[in-house]
């Protein structure tokens, strides 16, 4: 069957079975298990009133369940066996990993990663919000930053290598340095500074993500407060730093946050644009080097990653608690 | 399923065939009697076998334009025996046939496109070991004979050593290639050895050139090239044994022997002299757009070491023969260790025996069954009695001699170790070492990693 | 800000600067992308796309076939046109690889043999290149570049190359011309747009088919999670049970869990159960991983949902369903476009997913996966093919993102302000 008409069945069986399913659990529980009858229906009611709730939400926990809660017991077990699977080693894989000079390089680039790219990314995006505030053509501006949030990581990756390729007729960076008449040389492949390199097609993407948020933040601030320290003869720095910035400082660790999570989990930047070569490896991108062939070693590295985000989801589950 | 795995290059060669063009419009294209072939044997055969009504079941790795071309040579099978020969290639070949032969569904015949799986495959007791005297007359009738021996006998289930293979159709990695006219123009020779090859690069060099275009780039596999290079050079600095037992780990990887080949490629690609835009910049450039400079005008360098597949990523001015040509990678003059050359191939093992597999394997003996696919391009062999006039061009024609003339056949060491050392370690360790790292340093991280995979 | 900036027009336009050059900086390499994709191959390693309007200057090798050679005394004449189509025009021209430009356009370069005097007083033979004016008569040094004093008179043409701006060229040698000569001229090439890299792309290397396979991965995995999220959403906002606050907070947690840890337990499960590597294994994972923030995002819109429009509902009698169907989903419009938006462009974009849960050979490629694996390999130089297949991939998106910015902002501030 090709692909096409799969997929044609999978939306008409899928959507059609979720639909069916909500449908139909609804009469059975209101006609045939509960049935609202004169005897007891007011206790029949509220038994299907109990029961409807996760009537709704079942198919949504069942996929969650399987496909994100189910993966973090599943994986931290099978990182605690050997690559076959059949031999329980304990902590084998992690001490072998902690001691290998590519897994510490890929750690502490990830740390740059999570340093370098919200703190980037935030900064601009709060850049371009206040500059583009009341400007006329913001939108326009805002809009073209924002841009680079639809494409795909390997599409972005790709447009870069316009500007890093070491051929002064393809790469912009070494035909600027071609103009001066320097010798051309490869971003990727300076020690250190060429993570930079990476980690600044992420900043370019979700710069965008930052600026729409942060812009929206700072609409918010109440036009009274600025005005008051304006009266006050504040000057324009001072504004933003001392009154704008507090004012929207939970937005911008919002913001500082999503990007970290988003950054702990790309792997397709470093992968197309070195392969992990030049000591640019990153966790996600080795963990994919140990992908079907040592899958021990594979979940143990997705086990560290999940174990550096752990203290951030704990702080957004209390701060969703709070909120509730 | 491999995450990483190096390019397969066993369908590229057939671009070569862009000469050959589109004259297979038949079933059977080559006249029976006629041509350059040895029709003798094949009609002899066809009298002594009679398997009308039996089935063969092949599986492989060819695919499209290269299973077309395989299809020819099993219907002069057919032919001649009145067997039905099926053959279906498929690009996760290697996934697939462990799968079927756990699960009892294998055909009668396997393509390995390496020895490595039909190595594990044998030890598991999934293949049947070939006839006993398949040893004797492969040593006789390949040209390397021994060495084709060796990389097709296994260790079986019960621990004892058969030949589990036949070698049919060889790729060809110790292969220089220049532009003739750059050379003529310049007034260089072809080297005859390793140190007139060196004489040759630093004479380039002198006269203002660039001698080398390298290119290790390939993506996720990047740094596999190297592998290559390393190789040709261990093969050319000691002697063969030194090799197997480095593909074995039976010396470590941070052998001298092996740092001393490592540092002699070092010498070739570390001097930003010797290599178009540097030596870093070999790191990052993609090996199917290295060999562009041969054809740049003003040439950007006029050397390139690459196997027998990449006349399909030359540009399209390119014309073999004309302003492309290759040479032996030669062997050092002062080391008495003949002509080695490395290389890769596919070989024919027995997945689930019957009367039929035990003739077509009798069939693949015969110069013909070799004849009717390097007729149609695309193909060489390490059969001896094939005549060399059947190939369907001259370059062809002179890497079957290469071959011919080969003391030593090794193949590529990086297919055989385990694949997070041959596709992964190794790979990258030749980057870093490319990138400055010394050559000791680097070959102790990859025996370090080798290890650690026991 | 008109309140700072608006009274110092300097700050202005400082700001006007300022965001102007942000906006080019995030253009340029896209742009560069944009241009090169049209461009022909050759021009494209000839120069940069920021020159991508002008004539390209490259040097070439000619083989004219040796026909119609006439006879001129001792030497062999064989005259035409460099140029097979018949336009173009040459600025520069040689007779060997190294050199491509050792003449201009209406010189004649020339090789002489003549006789020079040696150190030692010997006198040798040695061969000189001189460049002329074509109507003109070679004027010869007196001494080599060695400084060996040549002898006047004694230079004897070898080999010749006369070269007129239209291609008209004249060689002529001293022996007979049986073989195509190998001659250089430097061209001028008028800028070369055109669609042949679509072409290629999309009918001959595939992409077409990873086209087709990313679009049969999004849109079920776009629309199945919708429908599954946008139910629980409803539970989780508007019906009253025990736990709610426990599973807002789950889901609130598994907005961050990595994606990385699923891949090995799921295909071992999906392998087990037989889906294997297979697109209906990817729509489940799709659905699996797209939910969170599906539902989290859904939930936060239907909570902000006026109460009296649902309650007055029910006491009217309506059931959750009815209530859910008739007046929630209809009133959440705008959270399940922009919902929709975001899994859109996740599942299209995406390379991991698709790498592990698809299987990987070239009929199953999408087509993250076809120019990550494949052509940043097979066509690693090929400039022009990369940027045309990476066009391909980011031009939905994009559609999608300049006609529906409006959802995707405010899916993005129901994400993330609260």
């Amino acid at each position: 069957m090709s692909p096409i008409l799969q997929g044609i069945l999978t939306i008409i069986i899928g959507v059609g079975g979720c639909v069916g399913y909500f449908y139909l659990s609804n009469i059975i529980l209101d006609r045939f298990v509960f049935p609202a009858r004169k005897d007891d229906q007011g206790r029949n009611i509220a038994r299907a009133t109990a029961v409807r709730p996760w009537l709704f939400l079942m198919p949504a926990i069942l996929a969650l369940g399987l496909y994100l809660v189910y993966p973090v017991v599943g994986s931290f077990l099978r990182s605690l066996y050997n690559r076959s699977g059949d031999e329980f080693i304990g902590l084998g894989n992690y001490v072998q990993m902690f001691s290998e000079h590519g897994f510490r390089v890929a750690l502490f680039n990830n740390f740059l990663w999570v340093l370098f790219v919200p703190a980037a990314a935030t900064f601009f995006g709060l850049l371009v919000a206040q500059l583009t505030d009341r400007l006329r053509w913001g939108s326009i501006a805002k809009s073209l930053i924002f841009m680079p949030m639809a494409i795909s990581f390997v599409g972005a990756s790709l447009i870069w290598k316009f500007v890093y390729a070491v051929d002064p007729n393809i790469g912009i960076i070494n035909a600027v340095r071609d103009y001066f008449g320097l010798a051309a040389i490869d971003p990727l492949q300076i020690p250190f500074w060429n993570n930079f390199f990476v980690m600044i097609i992420m900043v370019w993407m979700q710069t965008g993500f930052a600026m729409v948020i942060l812009s929206a933040a700072l609409r918010g601030i109440p036009e009274e407060t600025i005005e008051a320290a304006i009266l006050d003869g504040a000057n324009p720095f001072q504004i933003f730093f001392r009154i704008k910035i507090p004012q929207i400082a939970g937005t911008i660790a919002v913001v500082w946050t999503t990007i970290t999570f988003l950054t702990l989990k790309v792997f397709d930047i470093v992968y197309t644009m070195t392969g992990g070569n030049f000591d640019t490896e990153i966790l996600p991108s080795y963990m994919m080097s140990y992908m079907f062939r040592d899958d021990g070693r594979a979940t143990a590295v997705a086990f560290v990653i999940m174990l550096i985000v752990t203290p951030v989801m704990i702080y957004n589950i209390r701060q969703a608690r709070k909120e509730l | 399923m491999k995450y990483l795995s190096k390019p397969s290059f066993l369908g590229s060669a057939a671009v070569l065939a862009l000469s050959a063009g589109a004259a297979f419009a038949q079933d059977m294209p080559f006249e029976v009697g006629e041509g350059d072939f040895q029709w003798d044997g094949y009609e002899t055969f066809a009298e002594q076998h009679d398997l009308s009504g039996q089935t063969v079941e092949i599986t492989g790795p060819w695919t499209g334009n290269e299973k077309e071309k395989v299809d020819v040579v099993f219907r002069y099978f057919e032919e001649a025996t009145g067997a039905n020969v099926n053959y279906s290639g498929s690009d996760s070949f290697e996934q697939d046939i462990v799968i079927s032969a756990r699960a009892g569904t294998a055909p009668n015949l396997a393509v390995f496109p390496q020895p490595g799986l039909a190595a594990d495959m044998a030890s598991q007791g999934l293949l049947t070991p070939l006839p006993d005297d398949t040893a004797e007359w492969v040593a006789e009738n390949f040209s390397a004979g021994d060495s084709w021996v060796d990389l097709s006998t296994y260790e079986g289930e019960d621990g004892e050593e058969h030949v589990y293979g036949l070698f049919y159709r060889v790729d060809l990695k110790s292969l220089v290639w220049y532009s003739p006219i750059a050379f003529d123009e310049m007034g260089y020779e072809i080297p005859e050895s390793m140190e007139e090859l060196k004489e040759l690069t630093e004479q380039i060099v002198d006269d203002g050139g660039t001698p080398w275009c390298i290119g290790l780039g390939s993506g996720a596999a990047t740094g596999w090239p190297a592998t290559d290079w390393v190789e040709d050079l261990m093969l050319r600095m000691h002697a063969p044994e030194v090799y197997d037992q480095w593909v074995t780990n039976e010396i470590p990887f941070n052998d001298p022997q092996v740092v001393e080949s490592i540092d002699e490629f070092g010498w070739f690609i570390r001097n930003d002299e010797y290599v178009r835009g540097g030596a870093q910049a070999a790191a990052t450039t993609d090996f199917r757009d290295s060999p562009s400079g041969l054809f740049a005008v003003p040439p950007t360098c006029y050397l390139h070491r690459q196997a027998s597949f990449i006349p399909a990523f030359f540009p399209d001015s390119a014309e073999l023969g004309d302003n492309v040509d290759f040479f032996y990678f030669p062997s050092y003059e002062e080391k008495d260790l003949g002509n080695p050359v490395l290389g890769a191939g596919t070989l024919f093992s027995i997945t689930n025996p019957s009367e039929a597999t035990n003739v077509m394997l009798e069939y693949l003996k015969l110069p013909i069954a070799h004849e009717l696919w390097m007729a149609q391009d695309g193909f060489l062999t390490a059969h001896a009695g094939v005549n060399p006039e059947v190939y369907a061009t001259d370059a062809q024609r002179a890497m079957g001699e290469i071959l011919a003339d080969a003391t030593t056949f090794r193949f590529d060491a990086s297919d055989l170790m385990p694949a997070e050392i041959g596709a992964g370690a190794f790979w990258t360790g030749m980057i870093d070492y490319v990138g400055g790292d010394d050559a000791e340093s680097v070959a102790e991280t990859i025996q370090d990693r080798w290890d650690s995979i026991r | 800000m008109d309140n700072i900036a608006g009274h110092k027009s300097s700050l202005s336009l400082v700001t006007n600067i300022a965001v102007l050059c942000l906006v080019v900086i995030w253009l340029i390499p896209t742009v560069g992308l944009l241009v090169s994709s049209f461009r022909d191959r050759e021009q494209i390693s000839e120069t940069g796309w920021w020159a991508a309007m002008f004539p390209v200057e490259s040097a070439e090798r000619m083989r004219p076939e040796p026909e119609g050679v006439t006879q001129d005394g001792d030497y062999y004449v064989l005259e035409g046109n460099v140029f097979e189509a018949g336009s173009g025009s040459v600025s520069g021209f040689g007779l060997t690889g190294r050199d491509p430009g050792a003449a201009e356009v209406g010189q004649t370069y020339a090789w002489f043999e003549v006789e020079v005097t040696e150190e030692d007083g010997e006198i040798d033979d040695e061969r000189i290149e001189i460049a002329y004016p074509a109507d003109g008569e070679p004027e010869f040094p007196e001494a080599t570049e060695d400084g060996l004093p040549i002898t006047p008179g004694s230079a004897v043409l070898q080999r010749s190359l006369t070269v007129a701006e239209n291609g008209d060229f004249s060689y002529v040698n001293d022996g007979e011309i049986s073989r195509a000569p190998s001659l250089y001229v430097i061209t001028k090439q008028p800028p070369d747009f055109g669609w042949q890299n679509y072409r290629q792309i999309l009918t001959s290397d595939g992409m077409d088919r990873a086209f087709i396979n990313t679009l049969t991965v999004t849109v079920p995995a776009t629309v199945i999670p919708i429908l599954i999220a946008a139910f629980a959403a409803y539970a989780l906002a508007w019906m009253d049970f025990p736990g709610r606050g426990w599973l807002v907070a789950a889901v609130v947690g598994l907005l961050v869990v990595p994606l990385q840890l699923a891949l090995v337990p799921m295909l071992t499960l999906h392998n087990q159960i037989g889906i294997g590597q297979s697109f209906l294994g990817i729509w489940l994972a799709h659905t699996g991983f797209g939910l969170p923030l599906a539902v989290y995002l859904l939930r936060n819109y239907m909570i902000g949902l006026p109460r009296d429009i649902i309650e007055s509902a029910k006491v009217d009698g309506a059931t959750d369903f009815q209530v859910f169907t008739k007046i929630v989903l209809p009133l959440s419009f705008p959270a399940l476009a922009s919902f929709a938006i975001f899994q859109f462009l996740w599942t299209w974009n995406d390379l991991l997913v698709a790498k592990v849960f698809l299987p990987s050979n070239s009929e199953s490629w999408v087509m993250t996966v076809k120019i990550a694996d494949d052509l940043l390999g097979s066509r690693g130089g090929d400039w022009g093919i990369l940027a045309a297949a990476a066009f391909v991939s980011i031009a939905v998106p994009l559609v999608v993102f300049f006609a529906m910015q409006k959802y995707l902002v405010r899916g993005l501030l129901a994400g993330s302000v609260k």
